[in-house]
């Protein structure tokens, strides 16, 4: 059971393509296991293709139909999409994770090797890039009954938990669980002890820990991409 | 549009994916196209012969992916808007060239592959479409701004409030009231994620 869902506006966000690519990958790894929000997105395309409908004409050039009947029948170049999807999980690409994760993020994880940094005895952070200078995605692993430092938000989190659970001071929170977090939440997030917790998160900004161990702060250690 | 009286879209669509159907797809086509151009050019950003590449784009991935069309999951029009609005999303990015690294990802892989067709039937789609349908041109004014520019301009909240300078907060009730008079299902979360704040 999911208890933790991105909020309306974000599931609004997403339908009307207002998202960059990391905030939008996190809402569709979400969608992977939350049927509710899937009921929830697709009333509101429902809603995207109504205002289609309604929507007042413009006169198209006399001749693109027949432009584009013609280019129907050009030999299709494979969509990034189609070809990606049908290949199997690279084998030396997030060894231990390939098949835990939702097959959905495997397309893009694919297309670039994960490098895992170990930030502490028990925490590792893999970032993934999706090329964007605004926000930060990455895996971050926690190792069964390991603790992430405290750390306090500058920016906007978003997480996903993919494997596992964690808690923290507000609650615990599963697979498929989906977090937001603001500038001034103070949390310090620990797995469970049965087992590691992967989680995908998106940072719209770099943030800081909140106590002395500084040079530890996990995602100083890595670049934006 | 699927007024009874109106042509089948939906079984065009279907013809279009089982048997490459050139006529079923000029109909779509000349249905679809003038409303696609309208929507884009609503949306403003984009020139009428840009619009125009937009919308020669987005019919030739309708023609490519029609075989994968379910009528019983989602309607033409709704099918149409998504695939309108992932075109639109790289025809963006593209032009924004902010980086090259992952060109190779488009956005109809970073979209959910099963949104249009949720588990609940399409029973449940029809019940919103004519939801809807019934309900869209009672909206109050300042709600149905928010929600058209949101869609037409294909902006979040947050872009849509700094483009009418308006708090985000009142973006977010406007677009949540205007769901619920419409009468779709909103997230489960509720309204606000104050549950974190520590």
């Amino acid at each position: 059971m999911i208890n933790n869902h991105p909020n309306t506006q974000l599931l609004t966000d997403y339908a009307t393509g207002g998202l960059s690519m990391a905030p939008l990958i996190s809402i569709t790894t979400h969608l992977q296991f939350c049927d509710q929000c899937r009921e929830a997105v697709s009333g509101l395309n429902i809603l995207g293709g109504e205002l289609l409908a309604d929507c007042d004409e413009a006169e198209l050039s006399d001749d693109l139909l027949a432009q584009t009947l013609a280019m129907l029948d050009a030999p299709m170049a494979p969509s990034a999409g189609v070809e990606v999807a049908n290949e199997a999980p690279k084998s030396s690409l997030c060894p231990d994770l390939a098949n835990q994760l939702p097959k959905y993020l495997h397309k893009f994880l694919n297309h670039q090797e994960l490098e895992w940094r170990s930030l502490s005895s028990t925490l590792s952070v893999a970032a993934i890039s999706v090329g964007e200078a605004d926000y930060e995605l990455a895996l971050h692993r926690i190792d069964a009954g390991g603790k992430a430092p405290v750390h306090d938000h500058k920016g906007t989190e978003l997480t996903v938990v993919l494997k596992g659970s964690f808690s923290d001071e507000d609650g615990i929170y599963r697979e498929g669980d989906f977090l937001m977090r603001e500038p001034g939440d103070i949390h310090r997030p620990s797995a469970t002890q049965d087992q590691a917790c992967i989680c995908l998160s998106v940072l719209s900004a770099p943030i800081k820990l909140t106590g002395i161990k500084q040079v530890l702060n996990p995602f100083m250690r890595f670049n934006p991409s | 549009m699927n007024k009874p009286s109106g042509p089948d879209w939906n079984a065009l669509l279907v013809k279009v994916g089982s048997h490459q159907d050139k006529a079923a797809f000029g109909a779509l086509f000349s249905h679809f196209g003038p409303l696609l151009k309208g929507f884009l050019l609503k949306g403003g950003g984009v020139e009428p012969e840009q619009a125009e590449e937009l919308v020669q784009e987005t019919m030739i991935k309708v023609w490519r992916k029609a075989p994968s069309y379910a009528p019983t999951q989602a309607a033409a029009s709704t099918w149409m808007y998504t695939i309108a609005r992932n075109t639109r999303i790289d025809w963006l990015r593209k032009h924004a060239k902010k980086n090259h690294q992952t060109d190779e990802l488009v956005a109809e892989d970073l979209f959910d592959e099963n949104e249009e067709s949720s588990p609940f039937t399409a029973l449940i789609q029809t019940r919103n479409a004519s939801n809807i349908k019934e309900h869209l041109n009672s909206l109050p004014q300042e709600q149905l701004q928010v929600l058209t520019l949101m869609y037409f301009q294909g902006k979040s909240g947050q872009e849509v409030a700094d483009e009418l300078a308006i708090p985000l907060g009142t973006v977010k009730s406007r677009v949540r009231l205007a769901l619920q008079k419409l009468k779709l299902k909103l997230s489960p979360e509720g309204e606000e994620q104050v549950v974190y704040a520590s």
